[in-house]
């Protein structure tokens, strides 16, 4: 039984979300906030109904002809809806935080529209059945981005949603030409052909790296490999929540999931390997990593620092994936996960500093600890899982990444790991140190840079909960990974059920 | 039954620091009982846990599945463990009790503080219990994560520079001892696809890089148990935290690090490849210059328990030893690690004992002082093996040896005796000429009490295997007391012969001194290099943006002469027609 409507109304909840938002007036705040909640949980109610469908072996596909030979897919496979239920629910915490965040700001429905487009493209990524699909949404996350990037309006804002788009416009430009050379060879471009392109292999090989190169190094754009991540640390003039979901999902992870998409499931894990561009792939990876951590070091504002903690985070996912091995694919995608609701967490976080408190700088948040408690903890409980310490969700895939790297003899990689937790505690300590040791304007010293008293809590419900709802989600998915259904448990269903030989 | 128990166990430090939580938001400043007994009670279902039995759990929901168990060697660990710092909990409530009344009385900075430590004890407590139940590696890794930077809170209790600067030095090496930890484990779970502790240490003895995996743990964990080179954070620590936390820092948490050893080092298997034995006599070696390094560079010392830190390092440097004897000659650790166990329980209780008495004699009660530096000094008279538990525990690790005929270990054992006699003997000395009489309290002086006498008589408590405690018979009783006079002695003479002369001590931290510059110049060059790189970068992307510049400007020049030469086309046309037709009247002519 294929129930094709499914992945449909998934997708089709933010859309006419979006369509809704588009049409109310400005000054509809109640009835835009209802649309956006609304379709956010009857979203997640879908996508939970797809996990259960997925999980009892069903793959619901909608399909219908474009023009002939191309085919417009939406397939609700494992890895699929894991990118789905992760976006679904991150959306939810995010829109939340949104409606909090733009109180009482200028153009709110610009925001939430192209926000919930965002959305519908993060989803349509997702669930595209085939690379002409995911090619669609991904441009058109590109261009829904764009107005959330330059929300503000500032000449610096402007200036960085150009960088932007002239980044992700030329990856996709070369993302389109990979696109085009596979399908003038194989004429398909399916994600769900079972042999992949190992039988071109004899004959096309140098072809067949060329169009992996031009598709990863389009993908890798969005994903923030070194040296394509200039425009990610510019694009941090955005507001809070748009940084929060640009980082943990739509547009940084729709680049490392396309690049999970070609790997897995358009050259397969073994042609990957067969063709020698998975070591490249690690090293580039490797590089990030380091490269991110290092420069994370010398920030000395907040969201920079994060921004590139991202870069380098964001890294272990395709370093996983070129680890050939269940260890490795288990920990990418399980990172995909953990990685969104950690760093999703510290934006929260930051924005809410620099909401309630006016903190950008780092040296600014001495003893804000005390002033917001709970924000605090929410922070702590993110940069600790960054570090890769139990029981958060982070030490988990650093475990695995760690030990798949083991099982395919690339000892350097965990050398690779431990540098990296290392430098990540080297820039995350002394936060959390300023956070809770310090003495600041919460001791009587000094003053906040511009204090405000958002609500009867430490700062707005609205921005408070969500942060610490998804550091709370990070702790229990570290904590009780061995459950079923947590995200250890389904990125090993996905790996162990569709890509291991 | 047990299993609530042990639930109990885990669960009650958390509601402790729970409960501190809500008492910062819920009681008013003026009646906030900072030290508290429910505060004080945290350890206590651990020490009744530690008293019921042997036991595994299997929870396979927890992390990457939880495998937790009381055993041979774990039981005994966790009970001095427990007891220790019950001890020190009440002996907390008297230490902090002037603190308390200064917070009640509206002091913001005692406030904060007591705040501060009372929320980390639990915490730090109860990474101390997981990492000595832990049989599985993630939930080890948690623990002693979470011991390790929750005493961060104990050590920079009161906020001096100089406290502030032992914290920085402890979470310095905290965290290269983790990045190590975390290596090895790594690498030893990767190779043979393990989860539990006792898996690693079978890999380690069978695998093929098995030695390099035994060293990045041996390092990693060393970090915590005082490894020469890596103990530079002991002596900066130690003296500047208030006096229960050293006791447990000192007593209980630097034996996680020899804890972790035990369980993940192949002591005593057969068949060890040459180099892990070379790793062996490595460590062996490592450990005496502890032993005696410490010893050495410790009398000099002012701070008490700055020489009590050093002591530790020098206890350490001989369980070190005694672990590189298990690697050198697997057939003596089944009779050795019961004595290990006795050693490690007897030094907690006795260092918790001597850091305990610093306090005491800084608020001295108004007993004769000849009475109470007799007590002060007892614990430290036995772990030089002179009475009681010493002696039994020092001839414990003597038989073992003497069985498999490891005549030049206990040679060099005894003359450490001497460096451990000499360190107390310098550390009483010290305390006596800093000794303050007034503000004693009878939980401070009660809890030391009952930590001195629970050191005397450790292997009466201590739940070890049936008869592996021996007395040692009377003809041996001088071989073991005589290393005390002489250390006694040798710090008598040596402080007579230097009375006039005006020697400045050593600084405490010693390498501390040397690793922090070079650390700093490395920095700076780091700096200077990226300095370098960012300039390179600079220039070169001016000048992309110059050719760039170059090039649109070619490009709009070629644009413009397209445009004036569409604009004059016919013009062009009309002059290239008369060319040719003027070309092919030439051609005619």
């Amino acid at each position: 039984m294929n129930a094709a409507w499914l992945p449909l109304m998934t997708l089709a909840t933010s859309l006419f979300a979006a369509v809704a938002i588009f049409s109310l007036p400005e000054e509809a705040r109640r009835v835009r906030t209802s649309i956006n909640l609304l379709a956010a949980v009857s979203k997640i109610v879908l996508v939970t109904l797809m996990v259960g469908r997925v999980s009892e072996g069903y793959e619901d596909t909608f399909s219908f002809q474009i023009v002939g030979g191309v085919d417009f897919v939406l397939r609700a496979d494992a890895l699929g809806v894991m990118f789905a239920g992760l976006s679904s629910l991150l959306w939810l915490c995010t829109t939340i935080y949104a409606i909090g965040y733009l109180e009482g700001a200028a153009n709110r429905k610009r925001f939430f529209g192209f926000f919930s487009l965002c959305v519908t493209s993060t989803l349509g990524i997702a669930l595209s059945g085939n690379l002409f699909t995911f090619l669609i949404f991904y441009e058109m996350l590109t261009l829904s981005t764009y107005p959330l990037v330059v929300h503000s309006g500032t000449a610096k804002a402007l200036a960085a949603g150009r960088v932007y788009l002239r980044y992700t416009l030329t990856a996709g430009v070369v993302l389109l030409l990979g696109v085009v050379l596979l399908y003038s060879l194989t004429n398909d471009h399916s994600f769900a052909s079972e042999q992949g392109l190992s039988p071109y292999l004899d004959d096309h090989r140098g072809l067949l790296t060329l169009i992996f190169a031009l598709l990863v190094g389009g993908l890798a754009v969005k994903a923030a490999m070194v040296p394509l991540h200039g425009w990610l640390p510019r694009a941090m003039v955005a507001p809070a929540p748009v940084s929060a979901l640009l980082h943990a999902v739509a547009v940084v992870k729709a680049g490392a999931f396309g690049i999970l998409r070609v790997i897995y499931d358009l050259y397969g894990i073994e042609l990957s390997v067969e063709l020698g561009v998975t070591t490249v792939l690690a090293i580039a990876a490797s590089i990030t990593i380091i490269y991110g951590s290092l420069r994370a070091i010398a920030q000395e504002e907040l969201k920079p620092r994060l921004a590139f903690s991202t870069i380098s985070q964001v890294s272990y996912v395709v370093l996983g994936v070129s680890l050939f091995g269940p260890f490795g694919t288990i920990g990418a995608l399980a990172h995909l996960l953990h990685q969104g609701l950690m760093k999703v967490t510290l934006f929260f976080c930051a924005g809410n500093y620099a909401e309630e408190l006016g903190i950008h700088r780092i040296d600014e948040m001495d003893g804000a600890g005390k002033r917001m408690p709970l924000t605090s903890f929410a922070f702590t409980v993110g940069a600790l899982g960054m570090i890769g310490l139990p029981p958060i969700a982070g030490f988990i895939t650093k475990w695995y990444l760690g030990i798949g790297a083991i099982q395919a003899e690339m000892y350097w990689v965990v050398a690779v790991l431990v540098a990296s937790s290392t430098l990540n505690a080297i820039y995350f300590l002394p936060i959390l140190h300023r956070l809770w040791f310090r003495e600041g304007p919460a001791h009587g010293k000094g003053q906040w840079p511009k204090e405000q008293r958002l609500g009867r809590l430490e700062t707005h419900g609205w921005l408070l909960w969500p942060a610490v709802f998804t550091a709370v989600i990070s702790i229990g998915a570290g904590l009780l990974a061995g459950l079923p259904f947590s995200p250890l448990d389904w990125a090993t269903r996905v790996a162990v059920g569709e890509y291991l030989p | 039954m047990s299993s609530l128990l042990l639930a109990v166990a885990l669960l009650w430090p958390l509601v402790v620091a729970g409960s501190t939580v809500w008492c910062a938001y819920q009681v008013p400043a003026h009646q906030r009982n900072y030290v508290s007994m429910l505060w004080v009670s945290a350890a206590w279902p651990a020490l009744l846990l530690a008293y019921v039995g042997e036991f595994q759990w299997t929870i396979n929901a927890w992390m990457l599945g939880g495998y937790w168990e009381l055993n041979a060697l774990s039981r005994p660990w966790l009970a001095f463990t427990a007891l220790l710092w019950s001890i020190a909990a009440f002996h907390a409530r008297g230490y902090f009790a002037g603190e308390q009344r200064q917070a009640q009385a509206g002091d913001a900075n005692a406030q904060r503080r007591l705040q501060r430590l009372t929320l980390f004890w639990p915490l730090t407590l109860l990474g101390n219990l997981l990492l000595i139940i832990a049989q599985d590696i993630a939930s080890f890794y948690l623990g002693f994560a979470l011991m390790t930077f929750a005493a961060y809170a104990l050590v920079v209790h009161n906020g001096s520079p100089a406290a502030t600067l032992g914290a920085k030095a402890y979470l310095v090496l905290a965290v290269i001892g983790e990045g190590l930890i975390l290596g090895g484990f790594l690498w030893a779970a990767g190779t043979s696809d393990t989860l539990t502790l006792k898996g690693v240490r079978d890999t380690l003895a069978s695998a093929d890089h098995g030695v390099w995996m035994a060293l990045l743990l041996w390092l990693g964990l060393g970090v915590k148990a005082g490894v020469i080179g890596l103990h530079v954070w002991l002596p900066l620590a130690h003296p500047v935290a208030p006096a229960p936390a050293s006791a447990v820092l000192s007593g209980a948490m630097i034996k996680a690090g020899l804890l972790g050893w035990l369980n993940v080092l192949p002591l005593g298997a057969q068949g060890l490849s040459p180099e892990m034995t070379q790793l062996g006599n490595i460590i062996l070696v490592a450990g005496f210059a502890a032993a005696f390094g410490a010893a050495l560079y410790g009398v000099w010392q002012q701070h008490p328990k700055a020489v009590l830190a050093y002591s530790s390092i020098s206890q350490m440097g001989m369980l070190t030893a005694l672990v590189g004897v298990g690697l050198v000659t697997p057939s003596v650790w089944a009779t050795l690690l019961p004595a290990v166990i006795l050693f490690a329980g007897h030094h907690a209780l006795a260092k918790g004992a001597l850091f305990m008495g610093t306090s005491v004699s800084e608020h001295m009660p108004k007993w004769p002082s000849p009475l109470l530096f007799l007590l002060i000094a007892l614990p430290g008279i036995s772990l030089t093996g002179a009475l009681a538990a010493g002696m039994f525990s020092k001839w414990g690790v003597k038989h073992a040896l003497y069985e498999f005929e490891q005549e030049r270990i206990i040679l060099l054992l005894t003359w450490a005796a001497i460096g451990t006699a000499a360190l107390v003997t310098a550390c009483v000395w010290r305390q006596w000429q800093q000794r303050h009489q007034g503000g004693s309290d009878s939980f401070q002086w009660g809890a030391w009490l009952v930590a001195l006498l629970a050191a005397l008589v450790t292997p009466l408590w201590l739940p070890l295997p049936e008869a592996s405690v021996i007395a040692p018979p009377l003809k041996e009783w001088v071989g073991i007391i005589w290393p005390f006079p002489v250390g006694v002695l040798s710090v008598v003479v040596l402080m007579l012969a230097l009375r006039r002369s005006a020697i400045s001590p050593p600084p405490s931290g010693d390498l501390w001194w040397v690793y922090s510059p070079v650390a700093i110049i490395c920095i700076s060059t780091a700096r200077s290099v990226a300095g370098l790189c960012g300039k390179g970068k600079a220039t070169s992307v001016a000048l992309a943006l110059k050719s760039e510049r170059a090039v649109m400007g070619g490009l709009l020049r070629g644009l413009q002469a397209e445009a004036w030469m569409r604009q004059h086309g016919g013009g062009l046309m009309m002059a290239l027609a008369v060319l040719l037709a003027l070309l092919l009247m030439w051609e005619g002519l």
